[in-house]
């Protein structure tokens, strides 16, 4: 089965686009043109990766991905800047996201990225998995 | 350099720096569509070369999406151009209402960005002052950021030219008087230099929500 993307950014031509190549890809995508539709995608499904625009207005990137943080730690955010500064990526990194490109993207490196975000997901909800058997297992003293 | 001038010249670098940052920003954007679309063609010439049949309205739609970005890079493009040039004559007869519209293009996404429309309303003919371009374009900017800042999103905020008898007027209008009121240091320094340097008085008037710009030189 593909990775299960969310793909964030106010630039409709760019979703459309991008989720029909990363699509053709094998990814399953779903897309948000504002932070406010991501954050309801969040709540409502299960993702491998999100794909989040640094810019948007309103809410933008860094303050969404607060959110999405707050809502689900284990959720791997990569962050689509138009200029990628350290400066920008250090933050990002420090708030938990998982990598940063800059626009224009290669497909190529941003899927590299997503297998990784995929990988790393998987590694966290097995740890939090082994976490909550054991909390069970030592509160029912088995 | 006089205290005034020093201010003028560091507000002016500011605001060159921080509109070309945001015209980059969307040429960006422009370019990464340009890109995707290029790449899915690529995609579509691979699929096709493995044997499977590709619809050509789908090469039309792509080329049209192509066509649309190119035209907006280039709509971006001659904005930065026009305001590259503003700086040319120090001083010089300008069309309020091109610097108007100037001013609206610039600031679009500035606008957007806080979900806020912007509206330009020319007046009817043409407007002469002569006066610093450049200058008078700084101070405009630093208005209407401030205006953004005391709005909410959702509402607009319309920038119209007007003639004020003898004089000539750029007003900030639809403008929350509570939210002006908590505007009360402006106008600050800088915006008290930029206003000095281009001849032009300004006044906030908290029962219409508007702030008004006067320019005599006519």
């Amino acid at each position: 089965m593909g990775e299960k993307i969310l793909l964030v950014d106010d630039e409709k031509d760019f979703l459309t686009v991008m989720s029909e190549r990363m699509t053709a890809r094998g990814m399953e995508v779903t897309t948000a043109d504002s932070a406010q539709e991501a954050l309801q995608e969040v709540e409502s499904g299960a993702y491998d990766a999100i794909v989040l625009d640094l810019k948007m207005p309103g809410m933008d990137g860094i303050e969404t991905l607060k959110a999405i943080k707050a809502r689900n730690p284990t959720l791997q955010v990569i962050l689509l800047t138009g200029h990628a500064t350290l400066e920008k990526g250090i933050e990002a990194m420090k708030l938990g996201a998982m990598d940063f490109v800059e626009k224009p993207a290669d497909l190529n490196v941003l899927t590299e990225k997503i297998k990784k975000a995929q990988a790393r997901k998987m590694v966290l909800v097995a740890e939090q998995t082994e976490q909550k058997l054991k909390s069970i297992l030592q509160a029912k003293g088995w | 350099m006089s205290p005034g001038l020093t201010l003028v010249g560091q507000s002016g670098l500011t605001y060159f720096g921080r509109t070309t940052a945001s015209i980059s920003h969307e040429l960006k954007n422009a370019l990464a569509i340009i890109k995707e679309n290029a790449g899915l063609l690529g995609d579509y010439l691979l699929m096709m070369e493995k044997g499977m049949p590709i619809d050509p309205a789908r090469f039309k739609t792509v080329a049209g999406r192509i066509e649309d970005q190119i035209t907006r890079a280039d709509g971006i493009i001659k904005n930065l151009n026009r305001f590259a040039h503003s700086v040319d004559d120090p001083v010089k007869a300008i069309d309020l209402n091109e610097t108007a519209g100037l001013l609206g293009v610039l600031s679009q996404r500035e606008a957007a960005m806080r979900q806020i429309a912007l509206q330009v309303i020319p007046q009817e003919g043409t407007l002469t002052v002569t006066t610093a371009p450049y200058l008078l374009l700084n101070l405009l900017g630093r208005c209407l950021s401030i205006c953004l800042q005391h709005m909410g999103a959702g509402k607009t905020l319309s920038v119209r030219v007007a003639k004020e008898g003898d004089k000539a007027c750029i007003v900030f209008d639809a403008l929350d008087a509570a939210a002006l009121a908590s505007a009360g240091s402006f106008p600050g320094e800088s915006e008290s230099a930029l206003l000095s340097a281009v001849g032009a008085d300004c006044r906030l008037d908290g029962n219409q929500g508007r702030l008004i710009i006067t320019l005599s030189n006519r």
